[in-house]
């Protein structure tokens, strides 16, 4: 597994989970998302959205990164938290443990300082399993077999690609 | 940043097309849309202009499927490739896990290519990265032009780490997936 690179496990997943899903419950939001940086989703609790959630998770993370961006311009560090807020639906995204961004989607059925108040005590429960995570990884980075997936997957990840990918 | 979760047992890999204004990456993800199974494809998202000229990238996921019990996604992202956008370059490069670099081949963007190859690492620096250490394959583009530099002289200049490349014309199809194959390929050896 090269460096940088980062898995999640099984445990980790469900603690995750659970917070993602009180946080549902406490801020009466309709669906959560956890999405790495880079654009990929690591998880979605909640209604199921009605759009294509590997799109939605690229471009909030394109989103968040221009505000940050935007925020170092104006003298900021960042911007940890971000608003939009429409006339039906809202969403609010938060920074974790620099490296993953919340992002809470509601409607009029709760406010907004609620969905602040509530993702930001569950945005704490997150970093705390994070960090642990992080910890775990920067350990089993020095073990390479512990997370690697094996020349299996490499051969029959080629024999998809050949099959998938032609003219 | 490739995502391994062991849970929902997924696998989620970022490779971007990189190179000049103009060079042809947009019209390469394009042609992969276009030609993939349905069921491969997600949407693609573009970015653009009016102009329809890349404002801040182009974005589409594909799914290789169920591998081991892992299901595998690569997703393909472009960079503007005019000059002045050079922050959103350097946001998209971020978590990166191969590159393709397309380079035009005509002689009067020769110059272009040298620029963006050069821009390229530097924004790789800022994200702690190489161009010796991450996947790259080199594509050198509009083959078909009349007034083309000889591959020879592009590879001197632009991949002097010997990477994997290839000729195409992507406006066709040309060497697109060939592109394509090598640096997914490239980009799981560093998982396997």
């Amino acid at each position: 597994m090269v460096k940088g690179n980062w898995a999640l496990f099984e445990e980790d997943f469900w603690s995750i989970n659970t917070i993602l899903q009180n946080l549902i419950q406490s801020s009466s939001s309709k669906s959560v998302m956890l999405i790495d940086k880079t654009g990929q989703l690591i998880s979605s609790i909640g209604e199921p959205p009605g759009f294509d959630v590997t799109s939605f998770s690229s471009l909030a993370a394109a989103d968040f990164s221009a505000n940050q961006e935007i925020a170092k311009m104006v003298g900021e560090e960042d911007f940890a938290t971000l608003v939009h807020q429409g006339e039906n639906e809202s969403m609010y995204l938060s920074l974790i443990a620099n490296r993953v961004i919340l992002v809470v989607l509601f409607d009029r059925k709760t406010s907004l300082g609620l969905v602040r108040l509530k993702a930001r005590r569950g945005g704490d429960e997150l970093l705390t399993v994070l960090n642990k995570l992080f910890d775990k990884l920067q350990y089993k980075n020095e073990d390479l077999s512990a997370t690697t997936l094996g020349a299996e997957f490499t051969a029959e990840a080629e024999s998809e690609i050949d099959s998938l990918f032609k003219e | 940043m490739s995502l391994i979760n062991y849970s929902s047992r997924e696998i989620n890999c970022k490779i971007v097309y990189y190179g000049p204004g103009l060079c042809g990456k947009t019209t390469n993800l394009q042609h992969i849309y276009s030609r993939v199974p349905q069921e491969t494809r997600g949407k693609m998202i573009s970015l653009a202009t009016e102009m329809d000229r890349t404002l801040f990238f182009d974005f589409l996921p594909l799914e290789l499927g169920q591998i081991r019990g892992f299901r595998t996604r690569f997703h393909l992202y472009t960079v503007p490739g005019q000059v002045y956008y050079n922050a959103s370059r350097k946001l998209i490069l971020k978590g990166v896990d191969g590159i393709v670099f397309v380079a035009d081949s005509q002689i009067d963007r020769f110059e272009a290519n040298v620029e963006s190859y050069m821009n390229m690492l530097d924004n790789l620096t800022e994200h702690d990265l190489t161009i010796e250490k991450i996947p790259f394959v080199m594509q050198y583009n509009k083959r078909d032009l009349p007034r083309v530099v000889p591959v020879d002289d592009l590879e001197r200049e632009l991949n002097p780490r010997k990477a994997p490349y290839f000729e195409a014309v992507a406006l066709r199809g040309t060497g697109v997936f060939d592109t394509l194959k090598v640096a997914c390929k490239l980009v799981l050896k560093t998982l396997g």
